[in-house]
């Protein structure tokens, strides 16, 4: 299936499950910019049409017929206070050319905190988060980390030819954790979104999917104060979204700040902060 | 000096499993050695450096341009710009000796009367300079096709230009012909001296090169602060 086939199939799955038409419209976009970009197959990165749209529809609330509806479970209770300050940006100014892409954006997130960069295609939202962690330099503004970084992109930043224990190893000795270590919090940190990293599979074997799950686990490798995540679900399955949300509130729980892209706006209630890039300012949830 | 041995492991492991460019760095030089072999023995030991050379090199671009995936996220895990680049090299390095020493026996038990010493300088010369040539480009040709295309020019001029000539002294494998001539010709000493010079001071600034880009590329970009 090409990538026109698999977007329309989308659409009307999308349709058939009750999405709203503005953010099914939304949701193929970002797909289909995905797409693109990554010159990926659809199915590799994204899995059949039919469960990602049951995916999305079931992470909007969106009701199906007849069928049940499995939110991702917020924590139960009151999140716990936040701490300090672990990222601190301030004023940032980013042009390309004369288009100006960022304009005197600011965020602040503490302990404990996730905070949500929302936009739409063309926002920022990834040029934002290279800025925070130091990859792009901005044209004004200053950003403050308080503590260790941990980034994930929002695809590559793997080596093809290295198995995943592999890849734990190598950022593992960068973070100070020797090789038992570092094997040990990757296989922890795989098991939290259901994947079991051993073997000798090299990474550019994995699927699209499998691939965000290690870089995602190497992200969180060394225990970061703060974790910048850009889009990092790309080609999850279901199953997996909803762990990887799961995981952002341990980790929130656990004290750490969190700044994640996300286009699956449903989620929004159940975050701290959410930067949205579209008209370039900052509101609370 | 952990970090350093981390990134070289696992650089050379990430070579090791491309059996295909292991193949063709393997036969490369061995084609430029047989197509003189019949006609020139000389310039068939000058043929199979150049050889060795062209691949290594062609080998280095290809590891730095895939790395500059992985190494921004790196150094965000803890590495510092030297221990990157260090470690690719001592990994490249070492891939390059392997691949040297069956084409020293080859010239050591195929040719007489040549000074073998001197080949074994050349190769391990060649190895030391091959090696940052394919990085540096890398670093400032961030497309392998544009990189590939440099290299391609700089080991065709190479073939081509007299060595006497002035200007081919700038061109990073002069040291090969060179040596060659003193090695092959038996020519006095001079020749060694001037490409044992030329080699080694072309390694150190291809070196420097490579650590100069990796470290701009990779540096702490003055916005952000670690508190």
């Amino acid at each position: 299936m090409n990538s026109d086939g698999w977007l329309h199939a989308l659409t009307g799955e999308l349709h058939r499950r009750g999405v709203d038409a503005d953010l099914s419209r939304h949701v193929v976009a970002e797909a289909a910019t995905h797409l693109r970009d990554s010159g990926e197959p659809p199915l590799q990165v994204f899995g059949l049409p039919a469960n990602y749209a049951a995916a999305v529809a079931e992470s909007v609330g969106t009701p199906r017929p007849g069928a049940g509806v499995a939110r991702v479970a917020a924590p139960a209770g009151p999140p716990p206070a936040p701490g300090p300050v672990r990222l601190d940006v301030r004023g940032i100014t980013k042009r390309y050319r004369r288009r100006t892409v960022l304009s005197d954006v600011d965020l602040t997130v503490r302990a404990g905190e996730i905070a949500a960069v929302v936009g739409a295609n063309g926002a920022g939202k990834s040029t934002f988060l290279r800025i925070c962690a130091g990859l792009l330099s901005p044209d004004s503004g200053q950003v403050r980390v308080y503590g260790k970084l941990g980034y994930c992109p929002q695809s590559g930043g793997t080596n093809d030819y290295l198995y995943p224990e592999e890849h734990f190893a190598l950022v593992g000795a960068g973070r100070g954790l020797d090789r038992a270590e570092a094997r040990a919090a990757g296989r922890s940190h795989a098991a939290a979104l259901d994947w079991d990293p051993a073997g000798r599979t090299q990474a550019r074997h994995l699927s699209g999917g499998t691939r965000q799950k290690l870089n995602l686990v190497m992200a969180a490798l060394g225990e970061p104060d703060v974790l910048l995540l850009d889009e990092p679900y790309q080609g999850f399955d279901r199953g997996t979204y909803l762990d990887f949300w799961q995981q952002l509130w341990r980790w929130r729980a656990d004290g750490r700040a969190i700044v994640v892209v996300t286009h699956l706006l449903n989620q929004l209630d159940r975050v701290d902060t959410v930067l949205d890039l579209t008209p370039a300012r900052e509101t609370s949830a | 000096m952990t970090k350093i041995w981390t990134v070289a492991e696992l650089a050379l492991r990430e070579v090791l499993r491309r059996r295909g460019v292991l193949l063709i760095l393997l036969v490369f030089p061995l084609a430029f050695y047989a197509s003189r072999r019949g006609d020139h023995a000389g310039q068939s030991i000058r043929f199979v450096c150049l050889g060795l050379s062209w691949a290594l090199s062609t080998a280095a671009l290809f590891a730095g341009s895939a790395a500059r995936d992985i190494e921004p996220r790196l150094r965000l895990s803890g590495y510092r710009a030297h221990h990157l680049h260090l470690g690719r090299l001592l990994a490249l390095w070492t891939v390059g000796a392997v691949l040297s020493v069956p084409y020293f026996l080859l010239v050591r038990f195929d040719q007489t009367d040549v000074r073998y010493g001197a080949i074994a300088l050349i190769m391990a010369l060649t190895v030391a300079t091959a090696v940052p040539f394919g990085l540096a480009l890398s670093a400032i040709l961030p497309k392998e096709l544009e990189g590939t295309l440099v290299l391609l020019i700089v080991v065709g001029l190479q073939m081509v230009m007299d060595p006497a000539d002035t200007a081919s002294r700038v061109l990073p494998f002069w040291f090969s012909r060179e040596i060659g001539t003193y090695a092959i010709d038996h020519t006095d000493s001079g020749y060694l001296v001037r490409g044992l010079v030329h080699g080694v001071t072309l390694t150190l600034a291809l070196t420097a090169l490579v650590a100069t880009a990796s470290g701009i590329r990779l540096r702490q970009r003055r916005h952000l602060r670690f508190e």
